[in-house]
């Protein structure tokens, strides 16, 4: 039995692994987001509201938060259509920034058992207590995290191998060639827009409920620059590329005693240093492709 | 309409602070075509050094503000180095990523070096009110904007009547070109990159004298600040960044007088959403944006 602390690190690095592969699906489609953040916020106070104040089970509540989520990641990539490059990072930063500042100002509060719970603007929103009133141990909810970080994953890989996931690929590698083969890139943007934006706000219901309390300043840009990077550092070869960079972040820099207070300092210059020397991650598309064909020689023989 | 008028008098003011950082933004915009986004941050550990210099050494305003600007030029040559160029010329967008990831690093270093969180900075400027009839303005918010227009002035004089100011330009516009014509293309760069930071280290010198007090938020502050009033005015243009920063000071005056600073904070983020999507090359900027475009359509 695994003790407390080394479950929770194991929980986070599932819910942070969400975020990391909703930005890393828009890297590969070619766009950089400096705003998943915001649907992982939208999620977290949605979900969150849902269980709390309107008592819905969890499992709907998560299909509800993260269903927002992808609707207004949807209406995002309407907006930011016809934009590309460094414009829709920008334009990206600035509407996650318009969400954090806007919970701010949200406040919605119910009475329950004699108590005002819910958002409460600055003041955050606290009392999400799902998981102590029906007795789920870390251990179980744990498990739900991975449960549905597994679906995910096996979701992304079905993706990388049909059409669709294809066409993404193509859209990150050059848009001007996707659209000679009669293909229309505005509507596979906003696909990849919503499903990213759906899976970001998978990892925020869980994050709400999971640390109980939740506040606006959880989602400010530095969430959102973490989960880019864990892409750009693990690889944008294959989903497992994501899981890597949050691996090293959350798994080594941020459990190590001696790194304590220094992890951004390590964390920012690998990033630097990646980016010179291995742009698209450590798993890129050769690297992928090279240890493939090297299990497949090996099953062979 | 008192009290609109005396809000975008203390716009125009507070803007001359943003129009200062937006000076530095569209000058590494216009010519590599990049953003710098841990300009904030280096201007930051610059102030830093600044007020170390003012409480250990000595409070002549000349020496801090020397010390602030020599500090930021240091950092700004290493995130030149690291982020700009180590990093291939047309991979525009990985290094806005990594100056980003550098802004995280300058961010907890200057945790480190400020474990109080708050420092003083010296007030150099007189500071007195000047009325006239029912509105008021503080003389050293005067003084920025003075010096904001005389800065705009010595650098359009640099960039259009000196030789280097000409490298500089034919650098911008064509590097090959350039190239042909015996023009070391990396030393203009790295020209570029010292001339901008200290601009940078000059803004944080005169915003932060007018504040008195230096905390680690500023890096993110002079970030936004800056790359928001460039992005309004005109991406790459100087006149642009003078025209947006003092477009968003007005706007946050009267957004924080009616409405509080999370107000002030969501108008300044909404103008930049609605000005990205609608004109992505801010008001005066759509040319560099076409130019961009075309190159992208291979056309």
């Amino acid at each position: 039995m695994p003790n407390e602390y080394v479950l929770t690190i194991i929980s986070n690095i599932g819910m942070i692994s969400l975020i990391a592969l909703s930005a890393y699906l828009l890297l590969v489609t070619g766009q950089i987001s400096f705003g998943q953040q915001a649907f992982f916020g939208i999620s977290a106070y949605a979900g969150a509201i849902a269980t709390t104040l309107w008592g819905w089970p969890f499992w709907l509540a998560l299909i509800f938060g993260s269903g927002l989520a992808a609707l207004i990641a949807g209406l995002i990539g309407v907006l930011t259509l016809r934009i590309s490059g460094m414009y829709f990072s920008i334009a990206t930063l600035a509407f996650a920034e318009m969400i954090r500042l806007l919970l701010f100002k949200l406040t919605y509060q119910v009475e329950i058992d004699g108590e005002l719970v819910g958002p409460n603007g600055a003041e955050g929103f606290g009392e999400i207590r799902w998981i102590f009133d029906h007795n789920i141990s870390v251990l179980e909810y744990t498990l739900m995290i991975y449960a549905v970080l597994l679906l995910v994953l096996f979701g992304m890989v079905l993706l990388e191998r049909s059409r669709l996931g294809m066409i993404f690929r193509m859209l990150g590698g050059d848009v001007l060639l996707t659209r000679t083969q009669g293909l229309n890139p505005v509507r596979y943007k906003i696909a990849a827009a919503i499903i990213a934006g759906f899976i970001a706000g998978l990892g925020g219901t869980f994050y709400a409920h999971s640390f109980t309390y939740i506040e606006p300043q959880i989602f400010n840009v530095m969430l959102g620059v973490h989960s880019l990077a864990y892409g750009l550092i693990g690889g944008l070869g294959t989903v497992l590329g994501p899981l890597i960079g949050v691996a090293i972040d959350i798994g080594f820099l941020e459990s190590i005693r001696i790194l304590q207070g220094y992890r951004m300092i390590v964390f920012g210059g690998l990033v630097a240093v990646m980016l010179i020397f291995m742009p698209r991650g450590i798993l890129d598309e050769a690297r992928v492709y090279w240890i493939k064909s090297v299990i497949r020689r090996w099953f062979n023989a | 309409m008192t009290d609109f008028v005396q809000n975008c008098i203390d716009g125009l003011m507070f803007g001359s602070g943003y129009a200062l950082l937006a000076l530095g933004f569209t000058l590494v915009f216009g010519v590599m075509k990049r953003l710098n986004l841990s300009f904030g941050p280096s201007i930051m550990l610059g102030a830093y050094a600044g007020t170390w210099v003012y409480l250990n050494i000595s409070d002549n305003a000349w020496l801090v503000a020397l010390a602030t600007v020599i500090a930021t030029i240091a950092v700004g040559i290493y995130v030149e180095r690291l982020c700009f160029r180590a990093i291939r010329h047309d991979a525009t967008i990985a290094s806005m990523v990594s100056s980003f990831a550098i802004w995280m690093q300058l961010e907890e270093v200057a945790m480190h070096l400020l474990p109080e969180r708050t420092y003083p900075f010296p007030a150099f400027f007189t500071t007195t009110t000047i009325e006239f009839g029912p509105f008021y303005a503080r003389s050293e918010h005067i003084t920025m904007l003075l010096l904001t227009l005389l800065l705009l002035v010595l650098l359009h004089v640099f960039l259009f009547r000196t030789r280097p100011g000409l490298a500089l330009r034919s650098v911008s516009d064509n590097p090959l070109a350039s190239a042909y014509m015996g023009i070391n293309n990396s030393n203009i760069l790295f020209l570029a990159f010292a001339l901008v930071s200290v601009l940078g280290g000059l803004a944080g010198f005169l915003i932060l004298s007018a504040d008195t007090q230096v905390t680690p938020y500023f890096g993110l502050w002079a970030t936004f600040k800056g790359l928001i009033a460039m992005m309004l005015g005109g991406m790459g243009s100087l006149p642009g960044a003078i025209l947006g920063g003092l477009l968003l000071g007005i706007v946050e005056a009267n957004a924080f007088w009616y409405g509080g600073p999370v107000i002030r904070d969501l108008s300044a983020y909404l103008l930049l959403f609605v000005m990205l999507i609608v004109r992505p090359g801010g008001l005066i900027g759509q040319k560099i944006v076409a130019e961009q475009r075309a190159a992208d359509e291979r056309v």
